[in-house]
């Protein structure tokens, strides 16, 4: 931080910003710096526990559907498990599921799900954060869903 | 540590017509041993003939049982919330 701290000082005495624009660059390095010094540079990284899935579905207004609300949470366990699950496939059948993701249009390979690459992927799952808002018209108004999918 | 209840919930509107069902799944699993031993050659010969390691097929899902734990699926409509959970 003390680098980013000495360019922002060597910008102001080559003049390209002014004293009030070091301050306020000073002034965020600071505060983005203070989060991390609050938990100590060497406290470990939160694991997250569970995937959670929520949806929230309004009717628009239809009589015959009515606002529908999903909640589900998954352990991380399970996915690691899951993961294990796919290293068993037999190299025939991961053949067939390759092939059924092409026809489906989706670019994957299921060989590069691995054991050995697993907590990489749990591990990035942890900041993965999904929304989607859809709005639909009906014959009744405006149909809205919210989805979100998240890991706490 | 594989799950040892399972809740199923459905309230009705109104509440009157619901229901709370616990499964105690430690007598399920209980009861399953039995069976599992007994089809514990066929399992072989099938993780023999797919070319899979058996003691790994029987970690995996042994994992996929205890990742159970503490699953949560709720679906809350205007008719009816239904409510899974697994402890």
């Amino acid at each position: 931080m003390n680098e980013h701290r000495r360019q922002i000082l060597e910008m102001l005495s080559a003049g390209k910003i002014t004293a009030d624009e070091a301050e306020r660059l000073i002034a965020a390095l600071e505060k983005s710096d203070a989060p991390a010094s609050v938990g100590g540079a060497s406290a470990p990284a939160k694991k997250a526990k569970y995937l959670r899935v929520l949806v929230d579905a309004e009717d628009g207004g239809d009589p015959h559907q009515g606002p529908v609300k999903v909640n589900i949470r998954v352990p991380m366990q399970l996915l690691r498990a899951g993961v294990r699950l796919a290293g068993l496939i037999p190299a025939q059948a991961r053949d067939h599921v390759n092939q059924a993701l092409h026809e489906k249009g989706i670019p994957f390979d299921i060989n590069q799900i691995r054991p050995e690459n697993l907590e990489d992927l749990v591990d990035q799952l942890n900041e993965l954060t999904i929304d989607v808002d859809v709005n639909n018209k009906n014959g009744y108004g405006d149909e809205k869903v919210k989805v979100r999918v998240f890991c706490e | 540590m594989i799950p040892m209840v399972g809740v199923i919930s459905v309230n009705h509107w109104p509440r009157s017509r619901s229901f709370r069902l616990w499964i105690p799944l430690f007598i399920v699993w209980i009861l399953l041993l039995p069976l599992a031993i007994l089809t514990l050659p066929l399992f072989l010969v099938v993780c023999l003939i797919a070319r899979v390691n058996p003691l790994e097929a029987i970690a995996t899902f042994w994992a996929i049982l205890s990742g159970c734990r503490d699953t949560h699926i709720e679906i809350n409509n205007r008719d009816a919330l239904v409510l899974i959970r697994i402890l």
